[in-house]
C-alpha cells in the first residue's frame, strides 16, 4: 500500500479508511430515500369546477311505460331513467336526497340505445304508489 | 310566463343566495322532465327550455365571480394558476417572447458592427 502524506489524506478524506460494508442477503433493495409531502407553490386550479354528477344530474326522469307502472303496483318498484356513468350506491343516494325514502335496493341495466335504467325498489313498508304520486308519476 | 334573469339580477345576488336559486331551478328542472313523460302540459313543455336557460346562467354567474375573486387574489403573483394563464394555442405558449425573439448576442452586434454591409459605387 502506498504512503500517503497529510495533504493527501485531507484532500481524500474518509474514503482512505473505510471498511466494507457486509451484506447479509443476496438481495438488493432499494434504500429509502427522503420523500417530501407536496407543498404546491400554486394551486393548481383556481376556481374549482360544478361537480358533474350531482342528484339532478343521476336522475333524469321515471319511465312511464306500461310495464313499468305494472312495476309499481306488483314489485313495489320505480323505473328510472339515470346518467350512464351512475352506480347503484349514487343512483339510492340521490333518490334518497330528492325523494326522503331511502330505497330497499336498486337494479340497473344499460338499455339498447345506451341510456341507463334503474329499477328502485321501495322498502316493503313504504307503498310505491304514493312514492310515484310524490316523484310525479301518476 | 317565466323570463330569464337580467345581468343585474344576478350581480345583486350573493353567492349564497345564487346556491339557493340553483337547487331550487335544478328540483323544478326535474319535475318538469317528469312532467314531460307523464303529461303533456304545453306550459309546462314551454317552461322546461327557460329552466335549462336559467340554471346555466346562475352557473355563467358564480363561475365569473369565481374568476373574478381569483384574479385578484393572485394579481402580480409569480406562478399564477393554470386556468388564470393566456390559453392562446400550446404552440404559441411555449414560443419565444417577443423580448427573447428581439434580443441578440453581443457577438452578433459586434460582428454588426465590424462588419457592416458595404455598398460599393460600381
Amino acid at each position: 500500500m502506498p504512503a500517503t502524506t497529510a495533504a493527501q489524506k485531507v484532500r481524500k478524506g474518509s474514503k482512505l479508511t473505510m471498511t466494507k460494508k457486509t451484506r447479509s442477503t443476496v438481495h438488493f433493495h432499494r434504500p429509502k430515500t427522503l420523500a417530501l409531502a407536496r407543498n404546491p407553490k400554486y394551486a393548481r386550479r383556481a376556481v374549482p369546477q360544478p361537480a358533474p354528477m350531482d342528484k339532478f344530474n343521476i336522475l333524469r326522469f321515471p319511465v312511464t311505460t306500461e310495464a313499468a307502472m305494472k312495476m309499481v303496483e306488483d314489485e313495489n318498484t320505480i323505473v328510472f331513467l339515470v346518467d350512464r356513468r351512475a352506480n347503484k350506491g349514487a343512483i339510492a343516494q340521490a333518490f334518497k336526497s330528492c325523494y326522503e325514502i331511502s330505497p330497499a335496493r336498486v337494479n340497473t341495466l344499460i338499455k339498447p340505445d345506451g341510456s341507463k335504467k334503474a329499477f328502485v325498489r321501495i322498502p316493503a313498508g313504504t307503498a310505491a304508489v304514493d312514492v310515484a304520486s310524490k316523484v310525479g308519476l301518476l | 310566463m317565466p323570463k330569464l334573469f337580467t345581468s343585474s339580477e344576478l350581480k345583486s345576488k350573493t353567492v349564497d343566495e345564487l346556491n339557493g336559486s340553483l337547487e331550487n331551478l335544478k328540483t323544478e328542472l326535474l319535475s318538469l322532465r317528469v312532467a314531460k313523460v307523464t303529461s303533456a302540459n304545453p306550459n309546462k313543455l314551454t317552461k322546461l327550455r327557460i329552466v335549462r336557460r336559467q340554471v346555466a346562467q346562475i352557473l355563467t354567474e358564480l363561475t365569473q365571480r369565481g374568476f373574478a375573486e381569483a384574479r385578484k387574489e393572485q394579481a402580480g403573483k409569480k406562478y399564477k394558476s393554470v386556468d388564470l394563464r393566456l390559453k392562446k394555442t400550446r404552440a404559441a405558449r411555449r414560443a419565444l417572447t417577443k423580448h427573447e425573439l428581439s434580443q441578440t448576442a453581443l457577438r452578433t452586434i459586434k460582428k454588426q458592427q465590424n462588419f457592416p454591409l458595404r455598398s460599393y459605387h460600381l
